[in-house]
């Protein structure tokens, strides 16, 4: 099933002679369960497509479909909820709210939502990512690894259509780095969650199910599913 | 050592810091543009008031210069001229006073204009003519020629009736100049020829300190500048022990109290230290809070100037630099629409008062450019002892710290948190929690603010207009003869004739004579004790022997008041109950005994309730009488009614009317105090002066309205003022709170970009935002509440517990305003700096560092 499709996806920054085309007619579209891997040199694009997929930008022209939806059809309110509801995000610099502790930030979008909290499978995400023992603390206690890791929680609990990752392990040592990617996976598999991870490291590319090439704001290789 | 030469660099980078962040710059600005009109603003009111105020009291006092030396010879007004710290020295000789029937409202003095600058320095300088030269030519002002009915023209004759020292004689002169007359002098010149001076009032030899009988004609009255104002008191002091090796032969000094600043007292120090304080509080506050939080959103690019190895000295120079960049274009600013302000406030004040001449009021440039040099410097010093502590923040910040700096990094001592619901309200509070210390010094400055605003708002309320007139004037009208209330004189009575016609003025409510005679209070008993104890107590301060003359005769001299029951009811004992039936009887006396030079009032008291008093006339005066009263209470008589004028050490004995006119056939009385019909104010008040403007009469009246109405302009102008200082510091600290939200949302950009991305609408980012807003509005509510009920209730009422014009009252009302306002302001601002920030996408804040 396609849960992620984007149609002449473009979007072009500045005017006249500063202007930029940072992603060109770009057409994408991700199964259900995936794990794809967006890579590219700085300044290809990609973080420009992910910010797009997750609804964080508009783009100037080209649709993109979560779960059948076109999600720009929605104002901006409506697309935050829907972004809290079928998105999850993590990012390179973990954004995790400095004044809530870990399970605080993991049920974060679950609570802005007034919804109560499916303990069982919060609980289940917690263990699973072996973050069970620093529920209480604040951030600012934890390693990079750590808040990685609560972040990737944050980003399963809502349960959402799908993840998006920017270099999420950006900021990690290579141990680290390839501890982080592998709980990314295996947790993705065992909650069967379609992810999308940009990076530009091929080693942690190469574990994902699918690489997608961007160059100069072209999706140059793997914009189709694999079959 | 080598020195480096980096300066250049760092002030050019401190300046492309500046420009690459202009909204903070805006707000930083702002504050140092206010905290400077507030300073300017106030300055020129000040300074315009001050000055003013000056001016009009030195037309009143009659002369500008700042200190002068009385009834001297002309070998001391050489030595004044020669003396190295006076300026300006000018003499007058004295003649004598026109005693013109005509006169008899106001003091006309005849002198000799000694130098150029004298006329000048008496502000009687003829605007017309010229001053006398010829034998018989006189200068005066319109008053004089208005009084006796005379045009404003040169040449007219003018009748004078000179006494000199008193011998009296007719005399006409011919009008050889003229000036507007000061209404508010105390008295009118008149300035004569060097020739008639010489005629009527020869030079003396003789020292006037030397005189059996003093005599005044012929003396010359020296006065003089110093280089300054300050301290004049101790200046004349220093003046007179280099003049006169014998403190014996020194004349007597005048010091003009129109100068402010002519006696440091202790008090007066006090006051401007305290006001200078809570000004530079209210700046420090403001500034203090934008450089903080300025710091705290710029604490990272701080850490990274100090990982390419910037040091803390470079640092704190570039905070610094930029400090002064900021005083440089706020200064003027501030300076410009300080003194306009001023200047507008100042129009609105004088117009709500008397000035007798706008003219005094007026800033000359001189005074403007101090006051301008004042505010700047008083500005700078506050903008840079206000970022000294920030300066030291950002210079001590440690890179890496720096880098990952997110405010959550300052001193969180617990290591855990406990798990709760999340809302827009629960992550406000934790908000305001993380940094404590950000949060304590917003809300401590707003609350220093507010409890300043309703301090004074509290100070201005209690100002009570009945308690001070009630201080001068008891009943509607009192009535006096004209030389008791001016020269304590206590034989000027009112006549049976005149109380008659008191009484028969219609609208009348009330016409309570007040009987007054000397006499004499014999002790006995207990009260004897105490009289001995004070005069031992007392024996060194006992020049006059006063106290001496009590202990040899056991008795003192005191005041015999006679009074009906209406004044009985307006008389507040000190110590007592008042029983109208027991006082009937005639036996019973209220009674006050006071010792001038005694420290401690307790100890005047000599009678208490119950003691048996004896109460005798002075010999001399109608037979002698002595009878027994005892003491029903312990009341000093108001001074308004009372003779006004007092022993050293004596008594003032009130006795019901009954009792009095039993001791004597003078059925003259004192005074008199009447009170009018409601509404008949007007009509009793015309029928009273009807009797009282007759020229023959030698009565005046004191109305309760003439009170209320010259104290009204005061309350005015003190409101007005006062006012005005606490809405500038209302407004400063809603300003503040404006800032402090403000710069609370923008440097937090990145942060509510990421609970924007993860899923906070922003709706819930606004009313989170708007929840922090009424948190720190609230708690500033309960700061004030608390340490305004504790600064009102415990300080404040006890300094005003004395004062005559005065009656504290508890007020919250500002606060309440300005609460009312905090919370309006945190339901709006929230949403218009959130709208602000969201002019960029969410994903360029997510990217910003």
């Amino acid at each position: 099933m396609e849960v992620l499709k984007t149609e002449a996806l473009t979007k072009i920054y500045g005017e006249g002679e500063s202007k930029v085309t940072a992603l060109d007619n770009a057409n994408l579209s991700v199964r259900q369960g995936e794990f794809a891997a967006i890579v590219g040199t700085s300044g290809s694009g990609k973080s420009t497509l992910l910010h797009m997929l997750g609804g964080l930008d508009r783009p100037t022209s080209g649709k993109v479909y979560v779960e059948g939806k076109d999600i720009f059809t929605l104002k901006d309110e409506a697309l935050t909820i829907f972004r809290r509801r079928k998105i999850g995000f993590v990012f390179q610099s973990f954004n995790l709210v400095p004044t809530l502790n870990v399970y605080e930030n993991i049920v974060f979008p679950i609570q802005l939502d007034g919804n109560d909290v499916d303990d069982k499978f919060v609980n289940e995400v917690i263990g699973t990512l072996g973050l069970a023992d620093m529920q209480n603390r604040l951030p600012n206690q934890l390693s990079g690894g750590q808040q990685q890791r609560a972040a990737i929680a944050r980003a399963l609990a809502t349960k959402p259509a799908i993840i998006l990752a920017d270099e999420p392990t950006g900021n990690l040592d290579s141990k680290t780095s390839q501890d982080v990617l592998s709980l990314l996976k295996v947790t993705g598999q065992k909650f069967s969650q379609t992810i999308v991870m940009i990076t530009h490291n091929e080693a942690i590319a190469q574990m994902t199910d699918r690489i997608i090439r961007i160059e100069d704001g072209h999706i140059i290789k793997g914009g189709e599913p694999n079959d | 050592m080598t020195k480096v030469n980096n300066r250049k660099v760092i002030d050019r980078f401190s300046f492309r810091e500046l420009k690459a962040n202009r909204k903070m710059n805006f707000v930083i600005i702002l504050s140092i543009v206010l905290t400077c009109i507030l300073f300017t603003a106030l300055a020129s009111i000040g300074g315009s008031l001050i000055n003013g105020t000056q001016q009009e009291t030195m037309r009143q006092v009659g002369v500008d210069r700042m200190a002068g030396l009385k009834f001297v010879l002309p070998e001391d007004y050489e030595k004044v001229r020669s003396d190295s710290a006076t300026r300006d020295v000018v003499y007058r000789i004295i003649v004598g006073d026109a005693v013109n029937n005509e006169f008899r409202n106001f003091s006309v003095e005849i002198n000799y204009a000694g130098d150029e600058d004298t006329a000048i320095s008496q502000f009687c300088d003829p605007t017309t003519g010229r001053l006398p030269e010829g034998y018989d030519e006189i200068a005066v002002s319109t008053l004089v020629l208005d009084a006796l009915g005379l045009p404003h023209e040169l040449g007219t004759v003018v009748p004078i009736i000179l006494n000199v020292d008193g011998e009296v004689s007719e005399h006409e002169f011919k009008l050889c100049g003229y000036w507007k007359g000061e209404k508010v002098a105390m008295a009118q010149e008149c300035w004569v020829s060097k020739a008639f001076a010489d005629k009527y009032a020869p030079t003396l030899t003789e020292r006037f300190n030397t005189l059996e009988h003093p005599v005044y004609a012929g003396y010359w009255q020296v006065d003089f500048n110093y280089t300054n104002s300050w301290d004049i008191e101790g200046k004349t002091d220093a003046l007179i022990s280099r003049l006169y090796d014998n403190r014996e032969n020194a004349p007597d000094v005048g010091i003009n109290w129109a100068y402010t600043t002519s006696s440091v007292d202790g008090d007066m120090i006090m006051g401007c230290i305290m006001m200078v304080l809570v000004i530079f509080a209210a700046g420090y506050l403001i500034i203090y809070n934008v450089f903080y939080i300025n710091i705290s959103a710029n604490i990272r690019s701080y850490g990274l100037l100090k990982t390419i190895g910037t040091t803390s000295k470079q640092i704190r120079r570039m905070v610094r630099t930029q400090a002064v960049a900021y005083c440089a274009a706020g200064i003027p600013l501030g300076l410009i629409i300080g003194v306009f302000s001023g200047k507008f406030l100042f129009q609105a004040i004088a117009a709500s008062m008397i000035v007798y001449s706008t003219a005094s009021y007026t800033i000359n440039a001189k005074l403007l450019a101090m006051i301008c040099l004042a505010s700047a410097a008083f500005t700078f010093l506050t903008v840079m002892i206000s970022c000294r502590k920030p300066c030291r923040i950002a210079g001590s910040v440690s890179p890496i710290e720096a880098l990952r700096y997110n405010e959550t990094n300052i001193h969180t001592k617990k290591r855990e948190k406990k798990t709760r619901k999340v809302s827009s309200l629960s992550v406000a509070r934790n908000n305001m929690l993380r940094s404590r210390k950000k949060t304590v010094i917003v809300v401590l400055s707003l609350t220093l603010g507010m409890v300043l605003v309703n301090t004074l708002f509290t100070v201005l309320k209690g100002i009570d207009m009945d308690k001070y007139v009630r201080s001068l004037i008891v009943g509607d009208f009192v009535i006096m003869h004209d030389k008791v209330s001016r020269n304590g004189d206590q034989n000027a009575m009112i006549t049976p004739d005149q109380l008659e016609y008191l009484n028969t003025i219609d609208g009348v409510r009330e016409v309570s004579p007040i009987y007054f005679r000397s006499g004499k209070l014999s002790f006995h008993d207990e009260p004897l004790v105490r009289l001995k104890t004070l005069c031992d107590q007392y024996a060194d301060t006992d020049k006059y022997g006063s106290l001496a003359n009590a202990k040899e005769n056991n008795s003192i001299p005191t005041d015999i008041y006679g009074i009906t029951d209406d004044v009985l009811n307006v008389l507040e004992p000190t110590e007592g109950k008042i029983d109208p039936t027991k006082w009937q009887s005639g036996k019973y006396a209220i009674v006050n005994t006071y010792y001038l030079d005694a420290e401690d009032e307790k100890g005047e008291l000599l009678y208490s309730v119950g003691d048996t008093l004896t109460l005798s006339s002075m010999k001399g005066m109608d037979e002698d009488i002595s009878k027994d009263f005892e003491v029903m209470a312990l009341c000093e008589m108001p001074y308004a009614i009372c003779t006004q004028s007092y022993y050293l050490f004596g008594g003032q004995v009130i006795i019901p009317e009954s009792a009095y006119l039993e001791m004597t056939d003078n059925r003259n009385a004192m005074s008199v105090m009447m009170n009018a019909d409601e509404n008949r104010f007007d009509d009793v008040d015309t029928q009273i002066r009807y009797m009282t403007d007759r020229s023959d009469s030698q009565v005046i009246v004191k109305s309760k309205q003439t009170y209320l109405d010259e104290f009204s302009d005061l309350i005015k102008m003190i409101k007005l003022v006062g006012g005005t200082l606490s809405g500038i510091l209302a407004l400063i600290g809603i300003l503040n709170f404006v800032n402090a939200v403000v710069t609370g949302i923008i440097s937090r950009k990145r942060e509510l970009a990421m609970m924007n991305a993860v899923g906070m609408t922003s709706s819930q980012l606004k009313k989170m935002l708007m929840w922090e807003s009424i948190h720190y509005a609230a708690l500033t509510a309960t700061g004030t509440f608390i340490i305004g009920f504790l600064l009102d209730n415990v300080i404040l009422k006890n300094i005003t517990e004395d004062l005559i014009f005065y009656t504290y009252q508890l007020t919250f009302m500002p606060i309440l305003i300005c609460v009312t306002v905090l919370l309006l302001l945190s339901a709006v601002i929230p949403n218009i700096a959130y709208r602000l920030i969201c002019r960029e996408s969410v994903v360029d804040r997510l990217r910003e560092n």
